[in-house]
């Protein structure tokens, strides 16, 4: 067991050596791999930041109904009444204009404005959710509740935010087809860079099995190797990453501040980081196991 | 300590080096295999080693059968069998200690302890001196030597050697072969390969003459 354990640490300082013995070498490899898990990982981010951006927008159907400014209390109730005995109407939300206007003076920048008004300029509201239906059945009954006597106006104009949110979703998709790619070719670029590596190390390779290297022997320091140089790249993407978004939002917020919103790109959680090391790593080890199998077949099909 | 029973090695395309061979090496014996070139001396000693497998028959090495063992079990096997190849089979990006080393490497053995047995190792053939050396700057002989402490490392049962006198002087020769003999007087057994005349008649050991692929005497 003390001896497995010394096989180890010795396996570990041969990778470690390997890699640093030829650094120039290395840190081409270790930045094709970090580029190539960068691109997904930053894909990633714009798609999680437009998830969470349309989370925030109210993508269910439904029609604001804007009554007429002069409404009275008599005409809200009769207006709700009616909205209610619809069978198109699932659920009725009922905003007065005072709520309305505390809303706007909370929401905006505006509240300098709207304390020297005279009088409310909001009137009162219902937003309605329709029963689950066509697109054509909310514009229908949008038709009906605008021309109920005292409505102003019914609106129902959120096909935009349903659309976005589809699109998100497309791109997540996109982005996990992204990862999918790039995963392949680290997986690639590791079982290429360890084929060279025991290419050059052929002699030594055969003279060890001679006088009693186990395959697992030979095969240990080529998959830690591997493993190593997947979790240099895995660390080096998330920092091109991190600085890719920083420099992404400077130009965002500066972007959206004029729209009074918060928006930016969202870097992911530690969690979700150390998931991503995980699975780089575990791309570089079964790259490295392939390609020293085979590698090690080869010979083993050779004569000495 | 180790046994042929009848055993035949077959290389791919037929050729048959060695022909249901019988023959034994007892524990603490030491045997000079001789015969012409292809004879089959270079088989039978890589068989004993565990370095190839019969192709019928058994060969058996300190009471296992070879041919039963799986390739990871065969492996640790070779590793209690110390073996000097007929072209040394040194490692020449790597010093002198380095070399020797690796046996030990392999078995896991503690570094401080690695430090010690090679120097042992290398003191016993005389190569003390230049650890740091690289097998390139060595002659011959040295580099023969070089490949009999990397046999000895790890303290071997068993010595096996293919030819270990093939390249070198009559001086040269005369050292190594004394050499096999200190090993096998302190209970080695020594199994070894030879058509040096001049050196196998200064050395008292047993003869196995070996004639397209059959033991002859």
């Amino acid at each position: 067991m003390i001896a497995l354990f010394r096989q180890h640490a010795q396996a570990l300082r041969s990778a470690f050596a390997k890699l640093f013995a030829q650094p120039l070498v290395s840190a081409v490899s270790i930045s094709v791999m970090a580029i190539a898990l960068a691109l997904p990982l930053l894909f990633t981010v714009l798609v999680k930041s437009a998830f969470t951006a349309t989370a925030r927008l109210d993508t269910e159907p439904h029609v604001n109904v804007f009554l007429a400014l002069d409404a009275g209390p008599e005409d809200v109730k009769r207006i709700e009444a009616a909205i209610r005995g619809n069978a198109a109407v699932a659920s009725v939300r009922f905003i007065s204009r005072e709520e309305a206007l505390k809303e706007l003076r909370a929401n905006s920048h505006l509240a300098g404005v709207i304390d020297s008004l005279e009088k409310n300029p909001l009137p009162h509201a219902f937003t309605v959710r329709p029963g689950p239906g066509s697109m054509e059945a909310t514009e229908a009954l949008r038709a009906a509740l605008a021309a109920l006597p005292k409505v102003d106006s019914a609106t129902g104009d959120q096909e935009w935010a349903r659309k976005l949110a589809r699109a998100a979703g497309v791109a997540d998709r996109v982005a996990m087809a992204v990862a999918l790619i790039l995963g392949l070719a680290v997986l690639f670029i590791t079982a290429n860079t360890i084929r060279l590596q025991v290419l050059t190390q052929r002699e030594e390779i055969e003279v060890a099995q001679l006088i009693g290297a186990t395959v697992a022997f030979v095969r240990r320091p080529f998959l830690y190797f591997g493993l190593a140089q997947a979790i240099f790249a895995a660390v080096l993407a998330i920092a091109l990453c991190a600085g890719a978004v920083a420099w992404i939002n400077g130009e965002v917020r500066a972007l959206t501040s004029s729209y009074t919103s918060d928006l930016q790109l969202i870097f992911p959680t530690t969690s979700f980081l150390l998931g991503f090391v995980g699975l780089a790593a575990l791309l570089g080890l079964c790259g490295a196991a392939a390609s020293v199998r085979l590698q090690l077949r080869r010979f083993a099909g050779r004569p000495r | 300590m180790i046994q042929f029973s009848a055993v035949t090695k077959r290389y791919p395309g037929g050729y048959e080096a060695l022909r249901a061979v019988t023959t034994q090496v007892d524990k603490g014996e030491m045997v000079a295999v001789t015969g012409h070139s292809g004879a089959g001396k270079s088989t039978l000693l890589k068989l004993a080693a565990g370095l190839e497998r019969a192709s019928s028959g058994n060969v058996i090495v300190s009471g296992q059968n070879l041919g039963a063992l799986g390739e990871t079990a065969l492996a640790v096997l070779r590793r209690s069998i110390g073996f000097v190849f007929q072209d040394h089979k040194l490692l020449f990006d790597r010093n002198a200690f380095d070399n020797v080393a690796l046996p030990l490497n392999i078995a896991g053995a503690p570094r401080g302890d690695t430090g010690r047995r090679v120097r042992a190792a290398l003191d016993k053939v005389g190569l003390l001196a230049r650890e740091k050396a690289m097998p390139v700057s060595l002659s011959g002989g040295e580099q023969q030597r070089l490949c009999i402490a990397r046999a000895i490392v790890n303290r071997p049962a068993i010595l096996v050697a293919d030819e270990p006198t093939g390249n070198l002087d009559a001086g040269y020769a005369s050292q190594i072969m004394d050499l096999f003999v200190q090993f096998n007087q302190v209970g080695t057994t020594v199994l070894l390969s030879s058509h040096d005349e001049a050196s196998l008649e200064k050395v008292r050991c047993r003869r196995l003459e070996l004639s397209a692929g059959h033991v002859v005497a």
